[in-house]
């Protein structure tokens, strides 16, 4: 069987094939005869078709292969391009996802017979010139180039020397003819090596074998994949020789093709034979070796598992703290020897491993990192989609497709951005009719943007419809008992929208869609986001359409922190929650029941005592202390720590599988001076305590 | 396993005191022997959870082993140690009075443990090398990883001891 790393090349090969027709299909729809999107996406096909067939995987292979005929004949003019047919072959890409997952594991097996038949009826639909089957020896006239270019002959042929050449002009002055022979054998066959033994036989009695792909000791044992190609010599013709060949059992395919030598040499029509039934000709490829360095889109890389390089993380994470170690012992010496030429020393060494180290820290981060293109890509399709569902014309622009990001970070975001896509497609923009009444173009713009913005990346999802009117969201608010009329109405415009992030609010009225619309949109794409300590925007304009701003970090392992102390520890709030730090008295203390809480500008917040909730012994409880008011969605709450330290970035790390889950702590982190520091589960916290909040709102 | 193979009928084990009581662990399982160190406490965790420490970057977390195994929170010393040990994937550090040698013992010198040893249950031992003038017991490194005994534990500590 195929090793682990052939089966992920593979698939990553696939993936790409996949986004190559994926891609192809969207802009064939746009642009139905572009002759240089068909041979693309006939590529693609063809690729897979040969990839798939040497790891056995039979139905993809089958399927690619009918995707090839078909895209053949649409070069060909043979058959035209019509929104069924993108349709159904869409449905076939769809099947070659579910065909990718049925081979990673993630998936059921899948049936494609029904997709593949619906491709056979465009195939053959349009097939009204079937392939001419010529005889082979014929010399072919350069008009004729074109006819055969499109007659079967889906290998590529193995190459002949300058001393095979000889051989060959020899050969021919005797009265033979060389001929390049192709053989596949079945693919259960279980005896390979029998059956090449046998069709060596077979072709050395009617001639000579002068040359043979892949070499012979390796065929006589069997080490091919589907076939092999010998040269051979012979006074026969092709015809008969390919008769010999399908003869010998599980041989499904042989191919003849006539060598022409010199200058003349030019692609000839095999003649074929097809001892498998139903199995149409495979499609040229005369441009097989063009096709070669496109493939291989010499990118420079090497797979490498994510777990190396967080083992790399955490030595560059202990270079970093020996530099600080580095760092106080060179402060030792400057004090106790003064500045000599020896601390001076110490101190450049420490200056330059400093600088080191910090750009090794990058350079790691960044490896950690992929564009932004792996996730958007997706998109394109599914808007086309749901557009089409819905009966809305979109124009839907992708850009900064190559920002990159964490990979882990693209994981998150997955799916919030299918929410807000949809939710602007099916919310969003209007319906054409609505559109061009309102005095707009009928198809809408949906934009979706990645860019750099200082260290973060901001990703902008914008479509151009209807917007969101904030007089709306309040009625619905008070319909749905999220705020009585009152605090509706004083709400501002911004605070207003802001209610569309609450849990279980939707603006839809009870009509359901089978998109989106259930109400739980706009709350699971905040909580994922910030969950990776990114934020959520949104800005609205009724009439002219809904903005929505999601800001991220660079990646998921650093973020910027509120470093505090508790008692003789330290611990760290991600500074995307914290939203001020105060001091305050006793006297600014108020009871609500038995919770304390605080007012902070009208606002009542709950007040929590870190000390006591971590039951820290060594906590200091003073009359005069620090708050830090911390938010993680619509909530907030206050939180007494002993000091503040300041801002600091820090690398994030788990506190492992045995300890699992701590309530009220994320993780942890490493501090220059080596000792652990705790960070905070904010949202946590926030979800405990800030419960009591509406309460209080609503009392 | 390659030295175990090689020993044949011995086995090596890192021998280590703790509250007046010889214990045994198996070598292979032990990562490194440090010696005490600042430990960031983690609050709302098991009690017998001291708190987590940084192995050269990575956070270790650090288990009291007298604690853990209800014989009370010792005194800290300058013997202290933490035994760092890494079984079926997790690392984590144990406290211990004191580390003593490492010692290979003949297999056939490894009784199964009686049902309680000082108050131990036998489910978290091997066996008790018995050797010329002293008892060694013998820890089993993976049954004090496992969360399910972990609650276990703490259910029986709670509860007093286990029937």
């Amino acid at each position: 069987m195929f090793s682990d790393l052939e089966i992920g090349v593979f698939i990553d090969e696939l993936e790409e094939k996949i986004q190559v027709i994926n891609d192809g299909l969207l802009a064939l729809e746009r642009d139905e005869g572009n002759p240089d999107i068909i041979q693309e996406i006939f590529r693609a096909a063809h690729t897979i078709k040969g990839s798939s067939g040497i790891m056995g995987y039979q139905n993809m292979a089958n399927l690619t292969h009918e995707m090839e005929n078909l895209f053949d004949k649409i070069r060909h003019g043979e058959v035209h391009v019509t929104s069924a047919m993108v349709n159904v072959l869409f449905e076939a890409l769809d099947t070659l996802k579910a065909l990718k997952e049925e081979v990673t594991g993630d998936g059921p097996a899948v049936d494609t017979s029904a997709v593949v038949g619906k491709i056979k009826e465009f195939v053959e639909g349009g097939a009204a010139v079937e392939v001419p089957v010529q005889p082979a020896a014929v010399p072919e006239a350069p008009a004729q180039r074109a006819a055969a270019d499109s007659a079967p002959v889906a290998r590529r042929w193995l190459e002949i020397s300058d001393v095979e050449e000889n051989v060959i002009r020899e050969a021919e002055l005797r009265g033979f003819q060389c001929y390049r022979v192709a053989v596949d054998i079945d693919r259960d066959c279980q005896m390979k090596n029998v059956r090449a033994f046998l069709v060596f036989e077979t072709l050395q009695q009617v001639g000579e074998i002068i040359k043979c792909e892949p070499a012979a000791e390796d065929i006589q044992e069997g080490k091919y994949d589907v076939g092999f190609q010998v040269l051979l010599i012979t006074k026969e013709d092709a015809d008969r020789i390919k008769n010999l060949m399908i003869t010998i059992s599980e041989v499904t395919e042989a191919e003849v093709q006539p060598v022409i030598l010199s200058s003349a040499e030019s692609p000839k029509t095999p003649a074929r034979a097809e001892a498998t039934p139903g199995v149409r000709p495979v499609t040229p490829e005369n441009n097989a070796l063009k096709q070669e360095p496109g493939d291989k889109k010499a990118v420079k890389t090497v797979r490498v598992d994510v777990t190396k390089l967080d083992n790399l993380m955490n030595l560059v994470g202990e270079l970093v703290i020996d530099r600080t170690r580095l760092n106080r012992f060179a402060e030792i010496f400057e004090s106790r020897y003064g500045s000599d030429d020896l601390v001076e020393a110490i101190n450049e060494i420490s200056n330059h491993l400093g600088q080191v180290t910090g750009d090794l820290q990058e350079q790691i981060m960044k490896a950690r990192m992929l564009p932004v293109a792996q996730l958007f890509n997706r998109f394109p399709r599914m808007v086309r989609d749901t557009a089409q569902k819905l009966g809305k014309e979109i124009d839907f622009v992708v850009e900064g497709k190559e920002t990159e990001l964490d990979r882990n970070v693209i994981e998150v975001i997955g799916d919030p951005l299918i929410h807000l896509i949809r939710n602007a497609i099916d919310h969003g923009i209007e319906s054409p009719q609505e559109r061009l009444a309102a005095g707009k173009p009928a198809t809408g713009t949906l934009l979706l943007k990645a860019s750099y913005a200082e260290s973060h990346i901001v990703i902008t999802v914008r479509d151009d419809g209807r917007g969101i009117d904030a007089n709306k969201i309040r009625n619905k608010a008070v319909e749905m008992g999220f705020a009585d009329r009152e605090t509706a109405d004083r709400m501002s415009d911004r605070e207003a929208l802001q209610l569309i992030f609450k849990p279980g609010f939707s603006t839809k009225n009870n009509e359901v869609s089978d998109l989106s619309g259930r109400g739980v949109g706009m709350d699971v794409v905040n909580t994922a986001i910030e969950q990776i300590n990114g934020t959520v925007e949104l800005d609205t304009k009724p009439g002219a359409g809904t903005t929505i701003t999601i800001r991220l970090p660079l990646t998921l392992a650093i973020i910027r922190a509120l470093m505090v102390t508790l008692g003789k520890q330290v611990y760290a709030f991600p500074l995307t929650n914290v939203s001020e730090t105060i001091r305050i008295t006793d006297q600014d203390i108020r009871r609500i029941g038995n919770n304390e809480v605080i007012v902070v500008r009208d606002k009542i917040l709950p007040l929590a005592r870190l000390g006591r909730l971590f039951n820290c012994p060594d906590c200091v409880e003073d009359s005069k202390m620090f708050v830090v008011i911390l938010g993680s969605g619509d909530k907030k709450i206050a939180v007494v720590v002993d000091k503040l330290l300041g801002e600091q970035e820090i690398v994030i790390k788990s506190l492992g599988d045995y300890l699992g889950q701590v309530p009220g702590l994320s993780g942890a982190c490493i501090l220059g001076d080596g000792k652990v520091a705790l960070i905070v589960d904010v949202r946590g916290l926030v979800k405990d305590l800030g419960a009591e909040e509406t309460a209080y709102a609503a009392g | 396993m390659a030295k175990a193979m090689q020993s044949n009928q011995e086995e090596q084990i890192v021998v280590f005191q703790l509250a007046e009581q010889v214990y045994g662990i198996d070598i292979n399982s032990v990562y490194e022997i440090i010696r005490m160190e600042s430990i960031t406490k983690i609050p709302r965790a098991p009690h017998f959870v001291e708190g987590v420490i940084n192995l050269r970057g990575r956070i270790i977390p650090v288990i009291d082993l007298s604690v853990r195994f209800g014989l009370g929170q010792n005194q800290r010393t300058q013997a202290s140690r933490i035994i760092i040990v890494e079984v079926s994937g997790q690392t984590i550090g144990m406290i211990v009075d004191s580390v003593q040698e490492v010692l290979r013992i003949p297999v056939s010198s490894i009784e199964p443990p009686p049902p309680v040893v000082n108050g131990i249950d036998a489910a978290y031992l091997r066996g008790i090398a018995i050797l010329e003038e002293r008892l060694i017991i013998l820890l089993d490194q993976d049954k004090i990883l496992m969360e399910e005994e972990k609650h276990q534990l703490l259910q029986a500590n709670i509860g007093g001891s286990q029937t």
